[in-house]
C-alpha cells in the first residue's frame, strides 16, 4: 500500500518535534514558582527562628545567591562569609547593622571596590522584600560572625511598601462600609480575639502575634482572608499551629465581619497605644 | 470551469470582503477593548477570568504562539520575496518573477489566518486579563490606534501589490517594487509597534514607580524594544525562508514531472539560502538582546542564563546543532547535483569535525541539578572538564567557528561549478584563506581570554568575535564576487537531481526554526516569571507559576503541530486553486 505523501512528511514532522520535547522532558525540571510573603510581627521571633528565615530569604525569594557566595569569591558581587563582623569596617562611623540595612535598601550608597554597582533595592519589584523579610534577611548576615541584635524597628516603616501597579491599586485607600469602634467591640467580646492578640494598648497575650501595627504590614485581602480562613494562610514564624479557630469567620455576622475588619485596618502601629475605643476604656 | 479564487472576478471580491469584515472587527476589538476592559460600572475590574478546559494561560499561550507564527511568515516572506522579484526584473530572468509571486501567493493565504488570530488573541486578554489589559491600554492606547491605522494601509498595499502584478509588469515594474518595499515598510512599522508592548512588559521604562505613564515614547523606546526588532526582523527572515523551502519541499516529493522537480529544487534552494543566510545574522542579534537585558535588570538576566531557566539554553543548543548541521549537510547534498563539485569533497570530512565539535560545545552546560553523590562525584556543582566548555566563552567561540564553518560550506557551494580564469585567482584565493584563518584566531583568542578576565570584561569580547566574523564574510564576498564573475562553468547545475532526502532536511529545518522560536518565545516570556510587567504588575492569577521545561515543551510541540497543520491546509486551499485552473 502506497502512504500517501502528507502522511509521511506529517509523520517525520510529528516525530522530530517528539523527539525535542522528549529531551526536554528528560532533563531536570525546575518551575519557578510563586515567592510567598513572610510575616514575622509580633515580636516573639527568637533570634535562630530569625536567622533561620533569613537564610531562606536568602537563597529564595530574596534571589541573593545568583551573585553573592559565601566563603567563595565571586565575580558579580562580594564574598559574604564574615559579613555580620565586616560590616562594622566598611563605612567609618556606621554600625554593621546600618552598613547591612543600607545595602539593602540602597545598594548603590557604597559600592566594595572591584564590583559593579548591579545590586537591586531588595524592596522594590522586581525583588520585593517586605519588613518582616527585611528583619530576618539582616539578622541572617549579622548571623556571619556578627551579633544578631537586630529589631523590626530598625527597618525603615517605609521598606517594603509595594510598589507599580498594583501597589497604586493597592495604596488606593480601602473604604469598607464598617464601623471600626463596633469592630473592637467584637475583637474583644463575640470574636475573643483579645485572648490571644495583642492590638495597640488593649490585650496583652504572648499567644498569638501582635496585631498593633496590622493594617500596616499586611494587606487587607490577607486580614480578611486569615479570619475566614486561619489555617490556610498559614502561621506567623515563632507561633504555634492551627490555634485560631477555624470558624470565627462563620461565627460573625457580616456586619460583625467588616466591622471587625474595619477596626483591624486602624492598627497602623503609631496610633496604636490610642486604639478608638481603647481610649475610652 | 475557473476555481481560482486568486483569479476569478468573484473570488477577490470575496476575500476583500471576508477580510475587511475581519479588520473592521480587529478594529472594533481595539476601540471597545478598554472599554471592556474597565469591567463593572462600579470601576472594579475583574483581574482574571477562567477559561474552560484548558485554562486561561494555555489559551492565551497557544493564541498568541500562533499568532505570533503566522506574522512572523507574513513579515518574513515579503521581504526576501521583493528582493527576488528585483533579481528577477534586472536580469529578466522570469523565474525568478515567479518564484516572487509564489512566495508572496503564500503570504496572501497566511494573511487571513494572522488577522484571525490576532483578533482571537485580543479576544482572549480583553476577556481573560481585563486588568493587564487596561493597563496596557492606559500605557499603549494611542499606539493601538496607530497599529489599527497601519494594518489598514497594509492591508489595502498587499493587495495592490499581489493583484497588480500583471497590471504593473513591463515598463510599470518598478511601481510594482515600490509597491513591494512600501508593503514591507508598513509591516515592519507594524512589528516594531507590536514589539514596543511585549518588550515594555519585560522591561518597562517611561513609567513612575507607581507605573503611571511619564512618558510614551519612553515606553516604547524601552530597554529591549531595539534589540528584539532587529531579532525579530532577522528571525522572521530566516522562519519565512525555512517555511517556503519546506513547501517546496513537499511539492519536490509531490512532482510528477521533471520541470516540476527542477522548479521545486530551486525554489527549494532558494528559500533555505535566505533562511541560511539571516541565520548567520541570528547569534548577533541575540547577544546584543542579552547584552540589554543583562543591562536592565541583572537579576533577571542571571535568571535566564544561570536561574531556573539555565537549562532551556541546553535544549536550545541541541536545535541550533540541528539547524548548523542540517543546513551544511543540505549544501552538501546540492553539491551532488553540481558537475565539478567533486573537488571540494575532501574538505567535508573536517567541516563535519569542527560543526560536530561546535556543536559539542555549544550543547555542554556549565551547571547542573544534580544529586548529593553526583555533586560529590564531579568534586562541586561544575564538572572539573566539561564546566570549562559551559560558561560562555567557549559558547561564543563554538558559535562563530560553527558559523564560519557553515559560511565555508556555502562559499563552495558556490563555486562548484564554477573555476576562477582571473589573473589574481591563486592571491585571492590566499587572502580569503587568510581572512578566514585570522577571523578564528581572533574568535580563539578572546575566547580563550576570556576565561582570565571579569565577566563585566568578558561580555565585551563577545562584540569582538562578532565583528570579526561578520567583516570575514564581508571581505571574503567582496573578492569573491570579481573573482568568479567570468569563471568557466564545468556544468549546469542539474536541478531537481537532488537526493529526495535533502527535502526531508528541508522540513526539518522549518519545524525546528518552528519549534525553536516556540522555545525562545518561551524564555523571553518565562524570565519575567510571576510578572505580568516586571516589577510593576504582579500575576496574581492562580496560574502565575512559570512551568518546567518539560511542560512547556509539551506546549510548544501541541502548538507547533497546529500550525504546520494549519500551513499544510492553507497550503492546500492554495493548491486547490492551482488545479482547478489546470483542469
Amino acid at each position: 500500500m502506497r502512504v500517501p505523501l502528507i502522511v509521511k512528511v506529517g509523520t517525520f514532522a510529528l516525530a522530530v518535534m517528539g523527539v525535542y520535547a522528549y529531551y526536554a522532558n528528560s532533563i531536570p525540571q525546575i518551575q519557578s514558582t510563586l515567592p510567598e510573603e513572610l510575616s514575622l510581627e509580633g515580636g516573639n521571633v527568637t533570634p535562630e527562628q530569625l536567622v533561620k528565615a533569613g537564610e531562606g530569604i536568602f537563597k529564595g525569594k530574596g534571589t541573593c545567591e545568583i551573585c553573592h557566595r559565601i566563603g567563595q569569591k565571586g565575580t558579580r558581587a562580594p564574598d559574604l562569609a564574615g559579613i555580620g563582623a565586616a560590616a562594622a569596617k566598611r563605612k567609618p562611623g556606621m554600625s554593621a547593622k546600618a552598613y547591612i540595612i543600607e545595602s539593602l535598601l540602597d545598594p548603590g550608597a557604597y559600592l566594595v571596590e572591584g564590583y559593579p554597582g548591579i545590586m537591586p533595592k531588595v524592596d522594590r519589584p522586581p525583588i520585593g522584600l517586605n519588613r518582616s523579610e527585611l528583619w530576618a534577611t539582616v539578622a541572617f548576615l549579622q548571623s556571619m560572625a556578627g551579633t544578631v541584635d537586630v529589631k523590626l524597628d530598625d527597618i525603615p516603616k517605609t521598606a517594603g511598601a509595594v510598589v507599580g501597579a498594583e501597589g497604586a491599586a493597592q495604596g488606593a485607600e480601602l473604604k469598607l462600609p464598617g464601623d471600626p469602634k463596633a469592630g473592637q467591640v467584637v475583637f474583644m467580646g463575640k470574636g475573643a480575639c483579645i485572648a490571644c492578640h495583642k492590638a495597640g494598648a488593649i490585650g496583652a497575650s504572648p499567644i498569638g502575634p501582635d496585631l498593633s501595627q496590622i493594617a500596616k504590614i499586611q494587606t487587607p485581602e490577607y486580614i480578611m482572608a486569615k479570619i475566614l480562613d486561619p489555617a490556610g494562610m498559614g502561621t506567623v514564624a515563632g507561633y504555634p499551629p492551627n490555634l485560631m479557630p477555624p470558624t470565627l469567620g462563620q461565627t460573625l455576622t457580616a456586619k460583625e465581619y467588616i466591622d471587625l475588619v474595619s477596626f483591624l485596618l486602624t492598627l497602623k502601629g503609631e496610633a496604636s497605644a490610642q486604639a478608638p475605643a481603647a481610649s475610652k476604656r | 470551469m475557473q476555481l481560482d479564487v486568486i483569479k476569478s472576478p468573484s473570488g477577490p471580491m470575496r476575500n476583500f470582503q471576508t477580510r475587511a469584515t475581519l479588520l473592521l472587527a480587529g478594529i472594533l476589538l481595539v476601540v471597545a477593548g478598554p472599554a471592556w476592559a474597565q469591567g463593572t460600572p462600579g470601576g472594579q475590574t475583574e483581574a482574571y477570568r477562567s477559561f474552560p478546559l484548558i485554562g486561561s494561560r494555555l489559551a492565551v499561550w497557544g493564541a498568541a504562539q500562533l499568532h505570533l507564527y503566522f506574522a512572523a511568515f507574513i513579515l518574513g516572506v515579503p521581504m526576501f520575496a521583493i528582493i527576488v522579484e528585483f533579481i528577477g526584473w534586472r536580469t529578466q530572468d522570469a523565474r525568478y518573477d515567479w518564484l516572487a509571486r509564489q512566495f508572496m501567493k503564500l503570504t496572501f493565504a497566511a494573511y487571513s489566518a494572522t488577522a484571525l488570530l490576532g483578533g482571537l488573541l485580543t479576544f482572549i486578554f480583553i476577556t481573560l486579563y481585563p486588568r493587564f489589559f487596561g493597563y496596557l491600554v492606559e500605557i499603549f492606547g494611542p499606539t493601538m490606534w496607530v497599529y489599527a491605522g497601519l494594518f489598514f494601509v497594509e492591508t489595502f498595499t498587499l493587495y495592490l501589490y499581489y493583484y497588480g502584478w500583471d497590471w504593473l509588469s513591463g515598463p510599470r515594474k518598478g511601481i510594482h517594487l515600490g509597491l513591494g518595499v512600501l508593503l514591507n515598510i508598513w509591516g515592519t512599522i507594524l512589528m516594531f509597534v507590536a514589539n514596543a508592548w511585549l518588550t515594555f512588559m519585560m522591561s518597562p521604562s517611561g513609567v513612575d514607580e507607581a507605573g503611571k505613564l511619564t512618558s510614551l515614547w519612553g515606553a516604547i523606546y524601552n530597554p529591549t524594544w531595539m534589540p528584539i526588532n532587529v531579532h525579530r526582523l532577522i528571525a522572521n527572515i530566516t522562519f519565512g525562508g525555512a517555511i517556503v523551502a519546506a513547501y517546496a519541499a513537499f511539492r519536490f516529493l509531490g512532482a510528477r514531472t521533471d520541470e516540476e522537480r527542477a522548479q521545486y529544487d530551486w525554489m527549494g534552494y532558494v528559500g533555505n539560502f535566505v533562511a541560511v543566510s539571516s541565520l548567520l545574522f541570528l547569534p548577533f542579534a541575540g547577544y546584543w538582546l542579552g547584552r540589554e537585558i543583562y543591562a536592565f535588570n541583572q537579576t533577571m538576566g542571571i535568571t535566564m542564563m544561570g536561574g531556573f531557566m539555565s537549562w532551556l539554553w541546553v535544549v536550545q543548543a541541541i536545535l541550533i546543532g540541528v539547524l548548523f548541521i542540517g543546513s551544511n549537510y543540505y549544501l552538501w547534498l546540492g553539491m551532488e547535483r553540481i558537475p565539478g563539485s567533486e573537488r571540494y569533497r575532501p574538505y567535508i570530512p573536517y567541516l563535519v569535525m569542527i560543526l560536530a565539535a561546535g556543536f559539542i560545545v555549544w550543547a555542554t552546560p556549565r551547571s547542573m541539578v544534580a544529586t548529593l553523590e553526583e555533586t560529590r562525584a564531579m568534586g562541586g556543582t561544575h564538572h572539573p572538564v566539561l564546566g570549562v566548555l559551559g560558561v560562555m566563552s567557549a559558547k561564543n567561540t563554538a558559535v562563530n567557528l560553527m558559523i564560519l564553518t557553515t559560511f565555508v560550506s556555502f562559499l563552495l557551494y558556490r563555486r562548484a561549478n564554477r573555476v576562477a580564469t582571473v589573473s589574481w585567482v591563486r592571491s585571492g584565493m590566499t587572502a580569503q584563506w587568510i581572512i578566514m584563518g585570522v577571523a578564528a584566531a581572533v574568535v580563539t583568542f578572546y575566547g580563550v581570554y576570556g576565561y582570565f578576565v571579569e565577566s563585566i570584561v568578558r561580555i565585551g569580547f563577545s562584540v569582538y568575535q562578532v565583528l570579526s566574523v561578520l567583516a570575514a564574510i564581508v571581505c571574503v564576498m567582496a573578492i569573491d564576487f570579481p573573482m568568479f564573475r567570468r569563471a568557466r562553468s564545468t556544468g549546469a547545475i542539474r536541478w531537481g537531481q537532488i537526493a529526495p532526502r535533502s527535502q526531508y532536511v528541508l522540513i526539518l529545518l522549518a519545524v525546528s526554526f518552528t519549534w525553536l522560536m516556540g522555545l525562545m518565545g518561551f524564555a523571553r516570556s518565562g524570565i519575567r516569571q510571576h510578572w505580568h510587567v516586571y516589577g510593576i504588575l504582579r500575576d496574581t492569577s492562580p496560574e502565575a507559576v512559570t512551568p518546567a521545561l518539560g511542560y512547556a515543551a509539551n506546549m510548544i510541540t501541541a502548538v507547533t503541530a497546529i500550525f504546520l497543520a494549519f500551513v499544510v491546509l492553507i497550503f492546500w486551499l492554495g493548491g486547490l486553486g492551482e488545479r482547478g485552473a489546470k483542469g
